[in-house]
């Protein structure tokens, strides 16, 4: 088995350009399939680990827009609690409310995200000094804040340590806040999806509400459930109860999940595309292969002819031109899985990683797994016919053969 | 164990080409003892080559009786067939037959690899062999850079290896001049003093007078079967065969 190996190597070698051209094929269409896979573990890594930023049984509700009488749908603080009581699962429930602003600081006047927060924090992102808002400040409402890592690098750009900056404030227009804590930075943001619920600048929901808010009916709600409960589950007894709260009204939901379909989705058409890309590769690869075989046959003839006299059974010439065929496949495979994960890398530093930060490990088992799948599949379509040719060989007439 | 190497009993063989049936070979009778060296002569068409490849296994008989070394060959099928052209018999060819891009030591070792005897061994055997025909130096030679002569001794090294019953031999100078001829048929006499069973096939009397016992063909029969001088006086052990002619 391995003098096969080995002579098909040294063959290979001879004939190398028409070996390189006919392996191309191969190459590309399994670096097309591997690289696409490598790229969509990335991409599923990064859309994840986009989730770490915030707590991830988040889901935000609003009144739907076209119903017969919206008045009726308008959501109020009353409704909060509604849904805190009567909605199992449901930790905290807060006005929904962002806005793009410029804060000051001294000198500093940075247009940033502010909003509220509850003393049940919907960020993930670890308080590095000071403490986050805290249920006080959340039920007497007070001017307090704590800023994000950005917030507090833009608006303190040379202070050196968060902790100094606690006790000083910040001013929204004439609205001053008094700083409470800072945050370190979130591993990841949900910006990466288009949209970001992770503030810069955070305040008591209550004295968002208060200075914000005050007289107008809420624009939604922002719920967090416990870590144990089903979000699908949550939102349906969500909408129900506020529906039968409100006469009948109609409430939409709307959660991180639509992002993961989405990507989630692309991936499938793009994937779908490359496979069959890949597959029309594969099958142009392994005619090629089939070719160089037959090509091989008819100028072995005579050497099969010898082999065939010597001792070598038709069993045997098969086995050996099986052999020569899944080397030629294999060989093909290898190169293209090498870079097939060279591109899904490539593509995970150059586009990937600059969204979610994340890189994904290379699926080496897995590319492996499909190279040597893919070198048998070729060999035992493509190989059959060429090695039955070779078996069939007449000794007598090959060696007769000039 | 056996007395007689080849024996063939009323070999007929008939090729179809097309609608027309060609005979070549209508009823050949034809034995031969161990340790004999026996050339098989006739002009073309007299049906040697097709004699040589039923002796050599490479071609069924249409019909008759073949048992060499005493194994009937007439039910073995493809793979036992490859058995016994590994096994009892070795080929040299007038061409040589080497493969082209192989060296001479892995060329020699080529039936011990379908044979399934360990890489070590086939390589100590090969070497062993090539320093028998005389090219213990020339082990990782291609046959390109080897001289006609020398191919055709790493053949015949190629066909000793495996330690055959019988040795034939096509031609085996028809590519040579006439010095490395002599050569390899003083190679194919001490062969024979060793007590090789050797069968040449050749049109050059030259190439028979050196065999003990010449069978001349003629139109797919025994025309004669007679003793050279050779063999008489080195009194070789040979039952005179009758030609059976046949209308």
């Amino acid at each position: 088995m391995l003098d096969y190996m080995r002579e098909t190597l040294e063959l290979m070698q001879e004939n190398l350009t028409r070996t390189i051209l006919t392996l191309i094929g191969l190459v590309v269409g399994v670096a097309a399939i591997i690289s696409i896979q490598v790229a969509a573990a990335g991409m599923a890594a990064a859309v994840n680990g986009a989730f770490r930023g915030i707590n991830i049984n988040t889901f935000f509700l609003f009144p739907k827009s076209t119903q017969g009488s919206t008045q009726r749908a308008n959501l109020g603080l009353s409704d909060l609690t509604l849904l805190e009581r009567n909605v199992p699962g449901v930790e905290t429930a807060i006005p929904f409310g962002q806005t793009r602003t410029i804060v000051s600081a001294g000198h500093q006047h940075v247009m940033l995200k502010f909003g509220g927060e509850s003393y049940r924090r919907f960020s993930t992102a670890p308080v590095v000094a000071g403490h986050a808002i805290s249920r006080t400040d959340v039920e007497q409402a007070t001017p307090v804040c704590v800023l994000s890592s950005k917030a507090f690098s833009r608006l303190f750009p040379h202070a050196a340590d968060p902790s100094t900056v606690l006790g000083q404030s910040v001013y929204v227009g004439p609205k001053r806040y008094v700083i409470v804590g800072v945050l370190g930075p979130a591993t990841l943001s949900t910006a990466s999806l288009g949209f970001d619920i992770n503030n810069d600048v955070v305040i008591p929901y209550t004295t968002f509400y208060n200075d914000y808010q005050r007289g107008r009916p809420l624009f939604g709600i922002q719920v967090l459930g416990s870590r144990d409960a089903t979000l699908a589950t949550l939102e349906a007894n969500s909408k129900r109860v506020l529906s039968q709260a409100h006469g009948g009204s109609i409430y939409q939901t709307f959660d991180f999940g639509f992002f993961t379909k989405q990507i989630d989705g692309f991936f499938g058409v793009v994937g779908t595309i490359v496979s069959a890309v890949g597959a029309i590769s594969l099958l142009v690869a392994g005619i090629g292969i089939m070719n160089i075989l037959f090509v091989s046959v008819s100028e072995r003839t005579r050497e099969i002819g010898i082999r065939r006299a010597i001792g070598a059974s038709r069993a045997t010439i098969l086995i050996q031109f099986f052999v020569e065929a899944f080397v030629l496949a294999f060989s093909g495979s290898l190169v293209g899985m090498l870079a097939g994960l060279g591109i899904g890398e490539l593509a995970q530093q150059l586009f990937i990683a600059r969204i979610s930060g994340t890189i994904a490990a290379l699926p080496w088992m897995h590319a492996i797994l499909l190279a040597t799948l893919f070198a048998t599949v070729v060999t035992l379509v493509f190989g059959t016919l060429p090695a039955l040719r070779a078996a069939s060989v007449d000794p007598i007439e090959a060696l007769r053969y000039e | 164990m056996n007395d007689i190497a080849i024996d063939l009993q009323q070999i007929f063989k008939t090729y179809k080409s097309g609608s027309i049936e060609v005979q070549a070979l209508r009823g050949v009778t034809l034995r031969i003892e161990r340790g004999e060296y026996v050339a098989i002569m006739g002009p073309s068409g007299s049906g040697k080559s097709t004699l040589m490849n039923v002796i050599g296994c490479l071609d069924r008989p249409t019909s008759g009786n073949y048992h060499l070394d005493g194994i009937d060959l007439s039910a073995l099928d493809d793979r036992a067939l490859a058995k016994i052209r590994l096994e009892k018999l070795g080929f040299i060819f007038q061409g040589f037959n080497l493969l082209p891009r192989t060296d001479a030591l892995k060329n020699v070792s080529l039936p011990l690899f379908y044979a399934k005897v360990s890489p070590r061994e086939r390589r100590e055997r090969a070497r062993a062999a090539l320093a028998e025909v005389g090219l213990a130096d020339r082990g990782h030679h291609k046959p390109s850079e080897l001289s006609g002569g020398q191919q055709q001794r790493v053949a015949i090294a190629r066909a000793l290896i495996n330690n055959p019953a019988v040795l034939l031999a096509d031609e085996p100078t028809g590519n040579l001049d006439s010095t490395t001829s002599e050569e390899i048929l003083a190679l194919f006499e001490s062969l024979h003093r060793a007590g090789r069973t050797i069968v040449v096939v050749t049109h050059d009397e030259e190439v028979a007078e050196r065999a003990d016992r010449v069978v001349r063909l003629r139109d797919g029969l025994v025309l004669s079967d007679t003793p050279t001088a050779r063999g008489h006086f080195s009194g070789g052990s040979i039952v005179p065969q009758e030609a059976t002619p046949q209308s």
